[in-house]
């Protein structure tokens, strides 16, 4: 057996020696490309595949493509939303299970549905400021495998026997069980605060600002098309490996007509007094999957000879105050993006590509509106008025959530290196590098926005 | 004004046997025939040196949605008074059947945070015995001070409706208009109320009244099923409110239909705030989200 040490020389130092105290001056963060595994709706192709199996399967895809192996990685961070509390060091774990080396620190993230977005502004921020040259982004989900827990009645018994020291005390301990603490505790996507699910919420907010039914039918089935002509055009060859006999997402429907979506009952919002217009087949399924984004310093590509898809400029979270309906549950990205713009002086209409993750379809067409609505520019945004309209061509070109599917954790890193990849093939726009804005909205009312470029 | 002394109870009397007592009082009255005399007692009843136990405080915090601080959430303090204050409705000269006695309201006023490591004293007293379209009300007052001193740190009004009893001398009030209708708001949560809460929140405020208990417990009394108790809502509604009431509120609660468990409630809370300025009340409505009855309405505002 032979022992090697690790190379005390840090991120490659391409200015000179910074002088004690002063602050290096910061660097571009990279996307060089990104891996997943086709998304199964739950109950599906990864039914036994645990988050742990999942995230490995993707990484090592990831690690194939790029020629990883035994690669010391800066530090890799994914997350999951439905996580086992044994899984405490999941990234880690997987990490460990991967080809990478087992020298590859890694942590884990968790921000409800914004966790893969968040695991990559993290990581390209620390590889900005030169702590690091090389980094893994990531999430998984399975709404399968997930993990349940025993009834707070049964935990609290378990708990006070492990403390009882006597057989007296013990059996006083066991005397408290009930038949009905023998019931197990299911996650469930309901707010902890409010009791209402997430498709509740949304409901409440699409009804709020007027969404039709056929609006969001329009843009669930352009989804479907759009993520069908992708698949056909070979768009995902390079950004996924096949998994437990999966080569596509699983809730895709290429043959889908707006006639067919039409037929679909109601889900949500059936008490709330206005009509009820969501669906099934407009909202994101349960699903499980997983996602990984290569992020890197130029340097550290060019070392390795490997592409440089698009920078990540810059990134925004915001969160609202949706406990007493001031805002709607999934509408924080609608306040986070005219931030972010205006910090990067750019205006809504300055994008090629519109990222805008469909949890529903009411939520991207709720932050819409919001957008192109006097009103909420003036009196919650502080502008002079709206805050502008998409050109609606450049959305989620290549299909989002309603089609793919939605793994919490996982979506961001679609997203992430989708988004690289068509900035990267669009190139320059005008004599200026290609522009990609990423929204995604999370539960307890919070969303993380970024902007990426082409290189 | 007279001062009358407080009757010094030597510790909280049991709930449990106040309820025995108000049976056995209940068919002494139907024998003997009912108090005659439509005045109140003049007496206070208090206890001194009272004090949270944590244990408890915890499991009603988890209970109701507050988070678990050393701060007594003011639900709570009111839970804590009600055997004293059910006391002063126990005796001999108070003119009302206490069983089936119906919660119609409920007031409260905290001036400052109270800690679960303070000594309390609590008195409690009953006024403003008056007519109600169908029967009479009457007020139970509970001051607490924290023990020795003068200072009222909360004051808890709480109103009840005793039904179908209309004593002499005291009138119906004339009829104020109909009820005004209620057309329910868009939620902001939905509770799932399951068939143990009753049990549940008899477990951490000490109050076994049969009809929040079981179903079979409930029947016994005349109910359709049992109901929960008025006083966990608006607690878990005051919990909603957040920690933007402060230390420092008035809260104010108008009981209408009784929820019945299992089941659903709708609430919705909405926030009065001048822009930029500082929080003023949150309003909140509670209604039955099937047939849109309203369950219960009030407002938690700065003092």
């Amino acid at each position: 057996m032979s022992v090697e040490g690790q190379s005390a020389s840090g991120p490659q130092e391409s200015s000179p020696q910074v002088a004690h105290a002063t602050v290096p001056t910061p660097r571009r963060a990279v996307v060089v490309g990104g891996n997943r595994i086709p998304f199964a709706r739950s109950g599906g192709a990864y039914t036994k595949s645990s988050n742990q199996d999942m995230l490995t399967a993707a990484l090592d895809g990831l690690i194939a493509r790029f020629g990883l192996q035994d690669e010391r990685i800066g530090e890799v961070a994914a997350g999951a939303v439905l996580k086992h509390s044994r899984d405490f060091n999941l990234t880690r774990e997987a990490v460990l299970g991967s080809a990478l080396s087992a020298e590859t620190p890694a942590y884990d993230v968790q921000q409800a549905c914004a966790t893969g977005l968040e695991t990559v502004l993290g990581l390209a921020n620390k590889i900005k400021l030169r702590q690091i040259d090389s980094a893994i982004a990531g999430g998984v989900d399975s709404a399968s495998d997930a993990p349940i827990a025993v009834s707070e009645g049964l935990r609290q018994v378990l708990l006070d026997l492990n403390r009882a020291k006597t057989l007296p005390q013990r059996l006083q301990v066991i005397s408290r069980l009930r038949p009905r603490d023998l019931a197990p505790d299911a996650p469930n996507t309901g707010e902890p605060r409010t009791g209402l699910s997430m498709g509740e919420h949304q409901a409440l907010t699409t009804a709020q600002w007027g969404i039709t039914r056929d609006a969001q039918d329009q843009l669930a089935f352009a989804s479907h098309r759009n993520l069908a002509a992708a698949y056909d055009a070979g768009f995902f060859d390079d950004l996924l490996t096949p998994y437990r006999g999966l080569t596509r997402d699983s809730n895709l429907r290429a043959d889908t007509t707006l006639e067919k979506l039409a037929t679909l009952k109601p889900v949500f919002g059936r008490n709330l007094g206005a009509e009820a217009t969501m669906t099934a087949g407009n909202s994101t399924p349960l699903t499980d999957g997983a996602s990984t984004v290569l992020l890197a310093a130029e340097e550290w590509a060019d070392a390795h000879d490997l592409p440089k898809l698009a920078a990540v400029v810059d990134g925004e979270a915001a969160a609202v105050d949706f406990v007493h309906g001031k805002d709607g549950l999934l509408m924080a990205p609608a306040f986070a993006v005219p931030r972010l713009l205006a910090r990067n002086g750019l205006s809504l209409a300055d994008f090629d590509f519109y990222e805008i993750h469909e949890a529903f379809a009411g939520t991207v067409l709720s932050t819409l509106a919001a957008w192109e609505d006097e009103e909420f520019g003036r009196t919650r945004l502080g502008l002079d008025g709206a805050f502008g309209s998409i050109d609606r061509a450049k959305l989620n070109v290549n299909g989002s959530s309603l089609a793919a599917g939605h793994p919490f954790a996982a979506t961001g890193g679609r997203i992430v290196a989708s988004l690289a990849k068509m900035l990267h093939a669009k190139g320059a726009v005008e004599g200026r590098p290609a522009r990609g804005l990423i929204s995604i909205c999370a539960a307890g009312g919070q969303g993380v926005v970024a902007i990426l470029e082409a290189l | 004004m007279t001062t009358i002394q407080p009757v010094i109870l030597g510790e909280m009397p049991s709930l449990s046997k106040l309820y025995i007592n108000a049976a056995a009082q209940a068919a002494r009255r139907r024998m003997l025939g009912s108090n005659d005399a439509p005045d109140l007692p003049d007496a206070r009843h208090e206890v001194r040196g009272v004090a949270a136990d944590v244990g408890n405080l915890t499991a009603y915090q988890h209970l109701i949605g507050e988070t678990a601080s050393d701060v007594l959430p003011a639900g709570f303090i009111h839970a804590l008074a009600f055997p004293l204050a059910m006391s002063v409705m126990s005796r001999d000269d108070f003119p009302l059947p206490l069983l089936g006695m119906v919660h119609l309201s409920n007031h409260i006023e905290q001036s400052s945070a109270v800690l679960f490591t303070e000594q309390l004293d609590i008195t409690a007293h009953v006024e403003n015995l008056r007519g109600h379209r169908s029967g009479t009300q009457v007020d139970v007052v509970a001051d607490v001070r924290a023990a020795g001193t003068a200072i009222i740190r909360w004051r808890g009004v709480s109103t009840y409706l005793a039904k179908g009893v209309f004593l002499p001398g005291i009138d119906k009030p004339s009829p104020t208009g109909g009820r005004t209708d209620f057309k329910a708001p868009y939620p902001t949560a939905l509770w799932q109320l399951g068939v143990d809460t009753g049990r549940a929140y008899a477990a951490v405020s000490g109050d076994f009244n049969p009809i929040h208990l079981s179903v079979l417990s409930a029947k016994a009394l005349g109910m359709r099923r049992s109901i929960a108790h008025g006083m966990y809502l608006a607690s878990r509604a005051l919990a909603d409110v957040g920690a933007v009431k402060g230390d420092s509120f008035s809260w104010h609660v108008d009981f209408e239909a009784p929820v019945f468990l299992p089941g659903r409630v709708a609430l919705d809370i909405s926030t009065v705030q001048l822009p930029g300025g500082p929080w003023r009340e949150s309003d909140f409505v509670a209604w039955n989200p099937r047939s849109g009855r309203r369950h219960f309405a009030g407002t938690v505002a700065a003092l």
